[in-house]
């Protein structure tokens, strides 16, 4: 009875140990830009062609435009992406189910927000059924226009990828992430 | 092998399976399907995820700045759109449109036409696997989209047309660029057929799939190229009530199959169709005034006033007819919009399509309806 406890204690400090450790090193200089710089050119969106944005961003990804070039490929379910674009208004509706997804999406994960409306509103600022995309979700990129041109989605796409090369720090998923536990947690785990 | 053999429980006959809203479609869609093993027995619609409240909206503002609100519903046919409120805003106004004005509109909406179908084929190749005419589809796009950007300014959303007229008259040297441009989109219709259309795993996965026949068309209420699949010659444009249509001689296309290879093919068709309609109106347009002199200049459609009545108007858009009904209580600004766009109407084309199908053709038939879903939801 005794060694088992002995066990337990000493399996989850290493757990813990190895985590810290690996997180420090993973932020550390070499480290972390070869894995930015590996970030920036897989950035998968997730189709959320929230409204009629979606016409551009689709232009986007077509031949004259071809954002491949940059290492952006739509994929069809949300668990293989990284960068949800709202293309346009979001609803009430809908911002529930952009919540799901964005909560199933894998870390690190990117939000721009494409088109007026997604920035405040727009043309429908007055509507009784839209909602603005920076009150749901932590957005990254802001992309102006109504909607906006291609070329200006491609800036957006290099603007995240500047910004994830000299900002982003290691963040592990929402689960791994180490709460603070009260003293009567910690001890309740041990014993 | 049936559900029903697997399982004792008799209430585990049919799974009812939520598809959506996130989709790689064109916009957001829930579909309910009930199934059976893997047939389709029963679907619903779940709309409402791009509802936006334009016809509210459209209460708050004046006239003119109502028009490039009504084009976002559906903006890659937004010529069609704007067409017809503002033939609605017209017949208001009793003002007629001065003839060369017409024929720019009908160039205009035939050019969203075009671009419209090969966006929705685009589309639909990508839901049948084919990302190939995804491709092959919004890169000719992109040539229809840059004419249209040469006459009025902006890829997507014109706003060209006002009450009364249009903004502009064609640039210089456009219509040789519109010329070179539709010989272009013609020359590739071929390559389409050979790579896309004739192949023997298009044909497979779309012939004889979501048949709607004639009666039943009629019956829900299909409208536009889902309607002239099925074999009714019906097309909102064969009245002639806007744009150059009866000068032009216009006659639409069907085909009597019924089906979502008859429904892609006549999306082909149109195009051809639209060419020739473009070439003719170049050929045939007259000169003179673009503008009615009552609403010529930006500030008499600014402060414009509209007369107490209410007005109707339909008109053909890429994927079916349109129709407005505007209310004016005499001020600047409308008492009530009203659309009926036709997205809306093809949706009940789902119910019917796909009961009896495999759960593998609901892209099919959801490409082949060519199902816009802020257009539907407004």
């Amino acid at each position: 009875m005794g060694q088992k406890k002995e066990r337990v204690i000493l399996l989850g400090n290493l757990e813990n140990a190895v985590r810290k450790v690996g997180t420090r090193l993973a932020d550390m200089r070499p480290i972390r830009n070869i894995r930015n710089w590996g970030i920036t050119f897989s950035l998968w969106p997730v189709p959320l062609t929230t409204a009629c944005c979606g016409a551009e961003f689709a232009a986007t990804m077509s031949p004259r435009f071809d954002m491949e070039r940059l290492g952006v490929l739509p994929m069809a379910s949300s668990r293989q992406t990284n960068v949800l674009i709202i293309e346009g208004t979001l609803t009430r509706k809908m911002a529930k189910a952009v919540k799901i997804i964005y909560r199933q999406m894998p870390e690190p994960k990117f939000v721009i927000a494409m088109g007026s409306c997604a920035a405040d509103g727009g043309i429908f600022w007055n509507s009784y059924n839209i909602v603005r995309p920076k009150d749901v979700l932590p957005v990254d990129v802001f992309i102006p226009g109504c909607p906006p041109r291609p070329e200006a989605v491609i800036r957006a796409i290099m603007q995240l990828q500047d910004k994830i090369k000299r900002k982003l720090k290691y963040r592990m998923d929402a689960k791994e992430r180490p709460r603070k536990r009260t003293r009567r947690q910690r001890v309740s785990r041990v014993v | 092998m049936r559900v029903k053999e697997l399982g004792k429980d008799r209430r585990a006959e049919t799974i009812t399976l939520f598809i959506g809203p996130q989709h790689p479609g064109s916009g957001h869609l829930r579909l309910v399907v009930e199934l059976d093993g893997d047939v389709v027995v029963g679907i619903r619609p779940d709309i409402g995820w791009v509802h936006r409240g334009v016809e509210k909206i459209a209460e708050t503002k004046k006239f003119v700045q109502v028009i490039p609100l009504i084009e976002r519903p559906s903006i890659i046919d937004s010529a069609n759109m704007n067409v017809g409120y503002v033939r609605a805003v017209e017949k208001l106004l009793g003002v007629e449109v001065p003839d060369r004005a017409r024929y720019i509109r009908t160039i205009l909406c035939e050019l969203n036409r075009i671009a419209s179908h090969l966006y929705g084929i685009g589309i639909f190749g990508n839901m049948i696997g084919t990302s190939t005419i995804f491709m092959w589809s919004f890169g000719d796009r992109e040539i229809i989209v840059e004419l249209m950007q040469e006459l009025t300014g902006a890829r997507l959303t014109y706003s060209f047309f006002l009450p009364g007229g249009v903004k502009g008259d064609l640039p210089d040297g456009f219509e040789e660029k519109l010329e070179k441009g539709l010989r272009y989109i013609e020359n590739r219709i071929p390559e389409y057929n050979a790579l896309f259309i004739e192949n023997p795993v298009t044909e497979d996965r779309l012939k004889g799939v979501g048949v709607i026949d004639r009666e039943k068309a009629v019956e829900i209420g299909l409208t536009g190229p889902n309607l002239r699949a099925s074999g009714v010659e019906y097309d909102a444009r064969m009245a002639g009530e806007y744009g150059a249509y009866k000068d032009l001689g216009f006659k639409p296309v069907t085909r009597p199959e019924g089906d979502s290879f008859a429904r892609l093919m006549l999306r082909f068709d149109e195009i051809e169709g639209s060419i020739g309609l473009i070439r003719k109106a170049i050929r045939e347009m007259p000169q003179g005034p673009i503008m009615h002199e009552r609403t010529k200049g930006m500030a008499r459609q600014v402060l414009m006033k509209v007369p107490e009545g209410e007005a109707f108007s339909r008109v053909e858009c890429g994927r079916g007819e349109l129709t407005f009904f505007v209310v004016s209580k005499g001020g600047d600004k409308p008492h009530r919009v009203r659309m009926v766009t036709p997205s809306f109407r093809n949706l009940i084309g789902f119910e019917t399509a796909l009961v009896g199908h495999r759960l593998a053709d609901v892209p099919t038939v959801y490409g082949s309806l060519d199902y816009f879903p802020p257009e539907a939801d407004r």
